[in-house]
């Protein structure tokens, strides 16, 4: 029970932003003229596979121009084309609620379907592997090397990860991806240069798992390498911060062993400041992945976004491709607070 | 803490001091490219092919022919306006140009380009012959062109290649091809179809057969001379201006791209606009940020919960696929990026600036003096902005490199203002058209190189700048 | 008779960047048995607190010297390993009542889980067994048993300070080190815990040191006084002696200081300032504020003088008493 009204609370907030998100799409599609745009162009494509139907039957070109001028009104009444914007708003965010996309222009799903959905949800779960591998490792070795360094403070290798980590934000992810295919895959030959299969991918379940993994290997490290240091030396710092607190020094005249108190009295009670950090750190993970996914030609959603906006735009994927990541960026924040109010009894109570 | 002493602290720290020397050389170099290059640099000439045309195609900076054991052709550009030498002929006079060229690389040149321009004549045209003197004595004509006579209609004076220059690109010429092929037949008793000279003139023009085989050379080094005649009909009659391009496999300072575009220029064309971006964005987020704060931790009441619902819906929000989304849909120009930029940039600093804010109200001292009878407005300005205020100043600091790292990644997504060139741009041009994969190391690694500079040289200061404005960090922990 | 807890010349001192910190010098004092309290009163600073740690060999990671002697049951102390010390003396011989204890409950576990947690660790007793006596304790410190599975910050800061009581006392040691247990509560808990202290001694057979700023909240526990000032003890004695008779001229300042009811004497503020324990004045500590200083004080350190039985005073003033 008592679990249960901050858990609402927190995602609540998390839906608020998912909704705000929504209404900025829509808003800007709408004040933009964008979706005009789209729609023009979506009765323009009608039109014209009508009028090859069409010109089965009318011979005369005049009567021909008088029957698509008819068809182009009903439609554009259809499609809400001659009202304004803000009237056909609800209905688009409803569609896009419903995960109803619509079709992409040129690209198309591995199998081959022009439905947004099917192009963009097929890739979910290849960016999920990519982001939530990363995530994990970086929230590991952040643990690890956090609580480790806490004990050394001052020494060089503190000194080292704290400069690191500060080199870590003037660096951009995605140019170490670039260096890392420059130098392992084109000069090295070493690692795959991109991609998440060979071609053709093994057909054995045990060597394609391999194949997948030597090609998740380079983003993955790329994705840590950037995010690791920050990660250790926030979690450093909440630590020593902890370390100093009254109930550790209790802990120690207690007479416990120091693993305990490093662990329970410790890490444990650092755990709700470092999911926060965490939480702070998934956005610049989110847009980390998309980069990297683009630089790696990953075939998951970031690189969706790249590849529509080469060459003629398909909106309606770029579209669904922002929606679908906040969607997929509200659950995973979700979960992480999910798991900030199971570790934090204060909480609990005080909302 | 006053000013000077603020700037001793900050130059006596390791990163302060590499901050500012960083940062004055951005500005140095900022300013050069301020004063040097056109503000349209963009779109008159980086997104111009026609001023790259000359250029050598994707081959790295000259400097690396210093790592390697041979030595690969350097780009040489010979070009003329005044004749020089006028000799009189029957049919009138001859201008000519000789432009030496002291040959000493293994591999030939990449192309051969010769290049006319405002050529004017009264009556008849004029003919322009271009030959090349081999060091080994040979010479052969490799090139011959009749300027187009008047047309129908027209007066002279006539005008030629005013507006476009004629280029020719002689690798490829058909008549430099059947020139070369019977240049081989005469000499080197050697007969090969045009398909078999075709592209690679370059290699029997500056090279000897080896005798292996029919089409293998090796290359002829020693002093050529390339030899240029206009014979003209009238003695008021001239070729205004000459170009002879000998395309080497190494160009400038950063070598060039698929485009042939003049790296290095690009590379320092991206120092003022990053530092532009950098600061713009962090001053603009920062000022939005602080004064959304203040305001929010001052007014307090509904004022304050609004600007704190807002600001934690705007933090929460995944920042990347949103701007993506918008810079799509408004169009890629910079000040929308920049705009962009700032819209999602302020929140942090608004809930920080407002616990600040709302900490320092309840300090005891800003209470004694509310009591003493001092007004809000005073107590906020006199008292509490003085605290903010070098707090804000390291997070306008922190903020640069931030923006700097996205208007990049922007950039490498296809995002990127065409008419500014930004080092994102020339990487995602190199990454586009295949250039990592072709091991185009020095298009890929010196504009990453840049961006992570600037945003270090801003880090730098920022770090060099927090125990000047955190007291508490001034000295280091036991 | 030998002592149950008897402290000799213990000296504490950290290194700081601008060097050692003389936190705590020659320290000596003892507990006779059982059942009795004896009040460490000093300003803040002074040292008393790093006496407290020093005593349960709590020690930073930059500790420059750390000697004397500290027999317990006939047990030295100093002497021993620190595995050993750890797993024998802590919590098991001498416990700790945190100064500011709102602090010394770990926020994220449940209390329950706190106070059973050195029984567990160690093997002493089942869970079950644990629990029993948790709430044995719980109940005698005066909490109701839900308290158990409550989290820290569920409860009121008296609370907190029973609980942190009631913990202290689950190895059932004979020595106590209570760090200003009642400074953060107010007045009528403050009454209560005093209280509850004087019972345990009762009851257990409990004995307390009691770190205070407070020294008529120390008279009200404690049958003994030492005054702390700047790393020494600087007089000692019982309650009623130093009270009563203060012989040093700085516990003399110190209770002209507190503020009486009933009483038209203004309190007396000392002037000065504490020293700063990095550099302690030459001679006695307190020569640069005391108003009867004279010749020697500044020259040299004063040993402990026994102006009366059984009450030491490190003063000059009493060297020709003395002989």
């Amino acid at each position: 029970m008592s679990l249960f009204r901050p858990l609402l609370v927190r995602s609540l907030t998390m839906v608020g932003v998912f909704f705000v998100v929504l209404l900025m799409l829509v808003l800007t599609l709408g004040l933009t003229g964008f979706s005009d745009r789209i729609l023009a162009a979506t009765i323009g494509e009608q039109l014209r596979a009508e009028r090859t139907a069409l010109a089965e039957t009318i011979r005369d070109p005049d009567e021909m121009e008088k029957v698509l001028e008819k068809r182009r009104e009903e439609l554009e009444i259809f499609y809400g084309l001659r009202t304004p914007w803000y009237y056909r708003l609800p209905r688009t965010a409803l569609r896009v609620l419903t995960l109803d996309l619509g079709e992409a222009r040129s690209l198309r799903s591995f199998d081959g379907s022009n439905r947004v959905f099917d192009i963009v949800t097929e890739r979910v779960p290849n960016s999920m592997l990519l982001l939530t591998t990363s995530f994990v490792i970086t929230a590991i070795i952040g643990v690890i090397g956090g609580s480790y360094l806490a004990t050394r403070q001052g020494s060089w290798l503190d000194r080292f990860v704290s400069g690191f980590a500060a080199v870590s934000f003037a660096i951009p992810t995605w140019w170490i991806g670039i260096l890392f295919i420059l130098v392992l895959s084109i000069q090295l030959r070493i690692l795959p240069s991109g991609g998440m299969y060979s071609t053709p991918p093994p057909t054995e379940p045990l060597p394609r798992f391999f194949d997948l993994v030597s090609h998740a290997l380079l983003p993955v490290i790329t994705l840590v390498l950037v995010s690791f240091g920050p990660s250790i030396y926030s979690i450093r710092t909440i630590t020593l911060n902890i370390a100093q607190e009254d109930h550790v020094k209790i802990a120690r005249a207690k007479g416990l062993p120091e693993s305990r108190v490093r662990l329970r009295h410790i890490l444990r009670v650092a755990a709700p400041p470092i999911v926060t950090g965490l939480m702070f750190g998934l956005a610049g993970s989110v847009s980390g992945s998309i980069l990297v996914e683009t630089v790696f030609n990953w075939q998951g959603m970031g690189r969706l976004y790249y590849d529509a906006l080469a060459g003629t735009p398909d909106e309606n994927v770029i579209v669904a491709l922002t929606f679908i990541f906040t969607l997929m960026y509200v659950l995973i924040r979700i979960v992480l607070e999910v798991l900030y109010v199971f570790l934090d009894p204060r909480v609990r109570y005080t909302d | 803490m006053s000013r000077a002493n603020a700037l001793r602290v900050l130059l006596r720290s390791g990163p302060g001091f590499g901050g500012v020397s960083l940062l004055c050389l951005l500005i140095l170099v900022a300013l050069y490219v301020l004063l040097v290059f056109p503000l349209d640099f963009g779109e008159s000439q980086w997104s111009n092919p026609v001023v790259w045309v000359d250029n050598p195609k994707a081959v790295p900076p000259a400097w690396t022919n210093t790592l390697r054991r041979e030595a690969r052709p350097p780009h040489r550009i010979f070009e003329g306006a005044e004749p020089h030498t006028v000799q009189m002929a029957r049919s009138g006079p001859v201008h000519s140009w000789r432009f030496p060229l002291t040959y000493a690389s293994s591999h030939p040149p990449t192309f051969l380009a010769v290049t006319l321009a405002d050529v004017k004549y009264e009556e008849r045209p004029p003919l322009v012959l271009i030959s090349l003197k081999r060091p080994d004595g040979k010479q052969l004509r490799i090139y011959r062109h009749a300027v187009r006579g008047p047309r129908e209609g027209e007066s002279g004076p006539f005008l030629r290649y005013g507006q476009t220059p004629l280029r020719v690109q002689l690798s490829t010429d058909e008549a430099t091809v059947t020139a070369v092929q019977n240049f081989l037949a005469d000499e080197f008793d050697l007969r090969l179809d045009g398909a078999q000279i075709g592209g690679r003139v370059d290699r029997f023009l500056f090279g000897v057969p080896t005798g292996d085989s029919e089409a293998a050379f090796a290359p002829l080094t020693g002093d050529y001379e390339i030899i240029v005649q206009a014979a003209m009909r009238e003695e008021g009659d001239s070729v205004g201006k000459i170009r002879f391009v000998v395309g080497g496999a190494v160009f400038g300072l950063m070598g060039t791209d698929s485009l042939g575009r003049d790296l290095a220029r690009g590379l320092l064309f991206g120092v003022p606009v990053a530092l532009f971006i950098g600061v713009i964005a962090a001053l603009l987020s920062t000022a939005i940020g602080t004064s959304l704060g203040i305001a929010s931790g001052y007014l307090g009441g509904r004022a304050d919960i609004t600007i704190q619902r807002i600001s934690d819906i705007v933090a929460n929000v995944p920042v990347l696929p949103l701007l993506i989304f918008m810079l799509f849909i408004v169009g890629p120009s910079l000040w929308m990026i920049i705009f962009i930029l700032v819209i999602f940039g302020w929140p942090g600093l608004t809930i920080q600036i407002r616990s600040m804010v709302l900490h320092l109200r309840t300090n005891q001292l800003v209470e004694a003096i509310q009591s003493l009878g001092a007004s809000r407005r005073r107590v906020m300005f006199r008292h509490i902005l003085p605290q903010i205020t070098p707090y804000v100043f390291a997070q306008l600091i922190f903020g640069a490199p931030a923006a700097i790292l996205s208007e990049a990644g922007l950039s490498f997504l296809g995002l990127g203002d065409p008419s500014i060139p930004t080092w994102g741009q020339i990487l995602e041009a190199g990454f586009r058209t295949g250039g990592i994969y072709l091991g185009y190391w020095w298009w890929i690694v010196p504009p990453g190189l840049c961006i992570v500079l600037t945003a270090l040289t801003f880090m730098l200061l920022g770090l060099g700048i927090e125990p000047v404005v955190n007291p508490r960090l001034r000295r280091s922990p036991p | 008779m030998t002592s149950l807890l008897d402290v000799r010349d213990l000296t504490f001192h950290y290194a700081d960047r601008a060097g050692p910190v003389r936190a705590v010098d020659n320290v000596s004092f003892s507990l006779a048995s059982g059942g009795s309290a004896l009040g460490l009163v000093g300003e803040s600073g002074s040292g008393k607190s790093s006496l407290a740690l020093a005593i349960m060999r709590m020690l930073p990671t930059n500790v420059a010297r750390y000697d004397g002697a500290i027999w317990l049951n006939g047990q030295e102390l100093l002497g021993m390993a620190d595995e050993r010390f750890r797993q024998e003396i802590r919590w098991r011989k001498l416990s700790l009542v945190p100064q500011g204890a709102q602090n010394g409950l770990n926020p994220v576990l449940r209390v329950g889980e706190q106070i059973v947690e050195p029984l567990i660790v160690s093997g002493t007793a089942a869970k079950r067994e644990a629990t029993a006596r948790a709430l044995e304790l719980l109940a005698y410190v005066g909490l109701p048993a839900d308290v158990y599975d409550r989290y820290p910050h569920e409860l009121s800061g008296g609370m907190k300070q029973r609980a942190m009581i009631a913990a202290a006392l689950i190895l059932d040691p004979p020595v106590v080190i209570m760090d200003e247990p009642t400074s953060a509560l107010d007045a009528s808990v403050q009454t209560q815990i005093t209280n509850l202290l004087k019972r345990l001694m009762q009851d257990m057979n409990l004995a307390i040191i009691f770190i205070t700023h407070d020294i008529a909240l120390a008279s009200d526990v404690c049958d003994d006084l030492a005054v702390v000032y700047a790393g020494e003890i600087v007089e000692i004695g019982s309650a009623d002696q130093v009270l009563l008779h203060p012989s040093h001229p700085y516990t003399q300042r110190l209770l002209a200081s507190i503020p009486r009811l009933h009483d038209d004497t203004t309190p007396q503020f000392i002037p000065g300032a504490p020293p700063d324990l990095r550099e302690p004045p030459a001679g006695c500590r307190f020569h640069p504020r005391c108003p009867l200083v004279f010749e020697p004080c500044a020259q040299k350190s004063p040993p402990a003088f026994e102006p009366e039985d059984g009450q030491l005073a490190r003063c000059w003033l009493f060297e020709d008493g003395q002989g």
